[in-house]
């Protein structure tokens, strides 16, 4: 494929594929598990004596399918969105930079990367602002931008997610964060951690876009349509013949 | 007059080449900084809720990933065959079997471009060895592959169901008669050009080898079953429907078909069999070959979903303030009516479409011309059809035509090229564009006929 060529992947790069195809692989059998269950659960079977012990814990997982996916979903879409800035793959208009001449296209890139940056910062604060109650940690002062740490604030660690059942070696995070009492289910602060290490790796991956485009190494920091690639693979091929 | 410099400033970003998702989201939080008093905080939380309170949208990724794992488990060329089988005989048959294969192919796959790359690396070749030219061949595809989203299931119908709550099945079902429509009109049209021009036509093969060919490509076709039967049969919903054609489409590929995964053997070798090799139950789950299909569907998942999340923060917005109603009464004051609203609606997709890549315009365009629509009594399920079709329009027309990238990219041929080889077919497309707009009927019988009349909630 024409990724491998156009960068070389590093170890980091490796990881960040594989959770992306770790993810999205653990919410189509998670689903397709789920089913399954649902339709056992319709069949006679299911209520006689020889299959009770495998009826309930089946029956558990079927109950945290749902939430499971969605929060899988959502760390899927927000942490996995930095390695898309990382290989230019955000979908974008080049329709008029196209027309623009170097000079004023690195503008433009400068312009666009600084965009991206103010938009990262301002959800990076979002972000902390609405993780860390869950976390037991202060949120941030100031509406716009951070000033300081607010000193009174309500601790949400109690908080807990809807299904999710928190497993037993998961209980040294109640000593942690609900004064030594066991969560039930896990608690909030951990699906929406999403939103705090995603903004930050977002921000990481455009400094580093930034830096590219001062550098004069890359004058575009998008991809004008969702098939560039299949573009790429399908000329080579061409190519061969 | 906010609501004009929150668009000002979209278009803005836009142009200057921020990437979509980001002009979407930053507009937004600038809006709402300036003229509310919403924090940073729930700014953060609709983009989180956004995934978390949309199941529908997770039927995306696994759309997605049941259309890669079909188009690397080499369905298409098991498509083709059956269609040459059934059509190839008559004049032009090579093309009218790619224009079928593209109709067959975009019932297993949400996308055009997918459709086009499948397909037409495929025919365009081939056509060209019995002597169609390269412009004829590549100028049918081009066309035929927007059918991709049109005939369900398609990725674009996802996320207007989405943007706008309504159906994913009953949006389904409304693009199966004008997928067809459409297809069937391309084929007469094609026929009636090869008349005249004296096309080539192939041999009829008999029927044992419209049977055999049926019977590879039947495992494949079979996904269609799967996701239209599952989900008008109530057994389960969209997403999971999804879900299990990609686990589905999973196995075909690699136990089956063998075109990938550890069954796979050097090109022009029998594949193994489960039995010589049987430690491929658990290896398959990891092999290369799959990861890197998992990796692909899900990078363009995450593409297209940061973009709906922050689309839907816009969407927010827009709520918010009241600006689709805003809009719809001054219309409303200004005496238009529903037909001049549509004519509106096209010209603005066909503009927008010629720049910007669909799922993202449609996120745009859905959310403020939805509530527009409901208050002049425009069916739902019809406005989105007709949003469909002027995207399927907008990926033929220069100069982001991505089904133009893709065919230049496949044929080997220079952009300029391809978009005059695809003129003439385009006409059809508007032809079929005016029929789907004035007839409400074709998109919405078979969901009303199936599902009862449509509930329209204000």
């Amino acid at each position: 494929m024409s990724t491998h060529a156009q960068i070389k992947l590093n170890f980091g790069d490796r990881l960040e594929r594989n959770f992306i195809a770790l993810l999205l692989g653990l919410m189509t059998m998670i689903t397709f598990i789920n089913v399954v269950i649902r339709k056992l659960q319709e069949m006679d079977f299911w209520r006689s004596d020889w299959f009770a012990p495998w009826a309930e814990p089946l029956s558990t997982f079927g109950l945290q399918s749902l939430e499971t996916t969605v929060f899988l979903f959502a760390w899927l879409g927000i942490v996995g969105t930095a390695y898309m800035v990382r290989i230019k793959g955000q979908l974008g208009v080049d329709v008029a930079i196209n027309y623009l001449s170097p000079g004023w296209r690195k503008l433009a890139a400068l312009f666009a990367v600084c965009a991206c940056l103010l938009y990262t910062l301002l959800l990076l604060k979002g972000s902390w602002d609405y993780w860390a109650p869950f976390a037991n940690l202060p949120p941030t002062e100031g509406r716009i931008w951070p000033e300081g740490f607010r000193e009174r604030y309500l601790s949400q660690g109690y908080y807990e997610v809807n299904d999710i059942v928190m497993p037993a070696w998961g209980q040294f995070l109640a000593d942690w964060f609900n004064d030594g009492e066991d969560y039930e289910k896990i608690p909030r602060f951990i699906p929406y951690f999403a939103l705090p290490l995603g903004m930050t790796m977002l921000l990481w991956r455009y400094l580093r876009v930034a830096v590219d485009v001062m550098q004069g190494k890359a004058n575009m920091i998008i991809a004008s349509h969702e098939a560039e690639e299949l573009v790429d693979q399908a000329a080579s091929l061409a190519d061969k013949e | 007059m906010e609501a004009l410099y929150l668009f000002i400033l979209v278009i803005f970003l836009l142009l200057v080449g921020v990437p979509i998702a980001v002009s979407l989201g930053l507009s937004s939080i600038l809006f709402l900084l300036v003229y509310s008093d919403s924090s940073l905080a729930s700014v953060a939380q609709t983009l989180f809720s956004s995934f978390e309170g949309h199941y529908t949208l997770l039927a995306i990724p696994f759309f997605i990933l049941a259309s890669s794992f079909m188009s690397t488990g080499g369905v298409a060329k098991r498509i083709i065959r059956f269609s040459i089988a059934c059509v190839g005989h008559f004049h032009g048959g090579l093309a009218i079997a790619g224009v079928f294969s593209c109709m067959m192919f975009a019932a297993l796959s949400g996308s055009s471009p997918a459709t086009v790359v499948a397909i037409g690396s495929i025919v365009i070749a081939a056509m060209r060895k019995v002597g169609y030219s390269k412009d004829f061949a590549a100028g049918v595809i081009c066309n035929a592959g927007t059918l991709g989203i049109l005939i369900p299931p398609s990725i674009v119908m996802v996320v207007y169901a989405a943007a706008t709550d309504v159906s994913v099945g009953r949006m389904f079902l409304a693009g199966v008669i004008p997928g067809l429509l459409a297809g069937s009109m391309l084929m007469v049209a094609i026929y009636f050009y090869a008349r005249f021009k004296g096309m080539p036509r192939g041999e009829w093969a008999g029927w044992s080898e419209v049977f055999s060919a049926a019977r590879g490509a039947s495992w494949g076709l079979f996904l269609v079953v799967i996701i239209l039967g599952g989900i008008y049969g109530g057994y389960f919903t969209p997403t999971e429907a999804a879900a299990v054609a990609s686990v589905y489409a999973f196995i075909v590929s690699v136990f089956i078909y063998r075109d990938m995964g550890p069954l796979k053997t050097v090109a022009g070798q029998a594949p193994l069999s489960l039995r010589q090799h049987p430690q491929a139950l658990i290896t398959a789950w990891f092999h290369p070959d799959t990861r890197e299909t998992l990796y692909e569907a899900g990078r363009l998942s995450v593409t297209l979903l940061f973009i709906i999340a922050n689309a839907l923060i816009l969407k927010h917005v827009l709520t918010d303030e009241q600006i689709p109603q805003t809009i719809a009464n001054a219309m409303l004051a200004a005496g238009m009516g529903p037909i001049m609203f549509l004519v509106m609606v096209n010209v603005i997709l066909l503009i927008g479409g010629q720049f910007m890549e669909p799922s993202g315009l449609i996120v745009i365009v859905a959310p403020l011309v939805f509530p527009i629509a409901i208050e002049l009594g425009i069916d739902p399920i019809h406005l989105g059809i007709i949003m469909v079709v002027n995207m399927e329009i907008g990926m033929i027309t220069p100069p982001v035509g991505l089904n133009l990238f893709v065919t230049s990219g496949v044929a080997g041929m220079s952009m300029m090229r391809v978009v005059k080889a695809a003129t003439p077919w385009l006409g059809i497309l508007f032809i079929f564009l005016i029929l789907v707009t004035y007839i409400p009927a074709l998109s919405t019988a078979l969901p009303t006929y199936f599902m009862g009349p449509e509930v329209i909630i204000r």
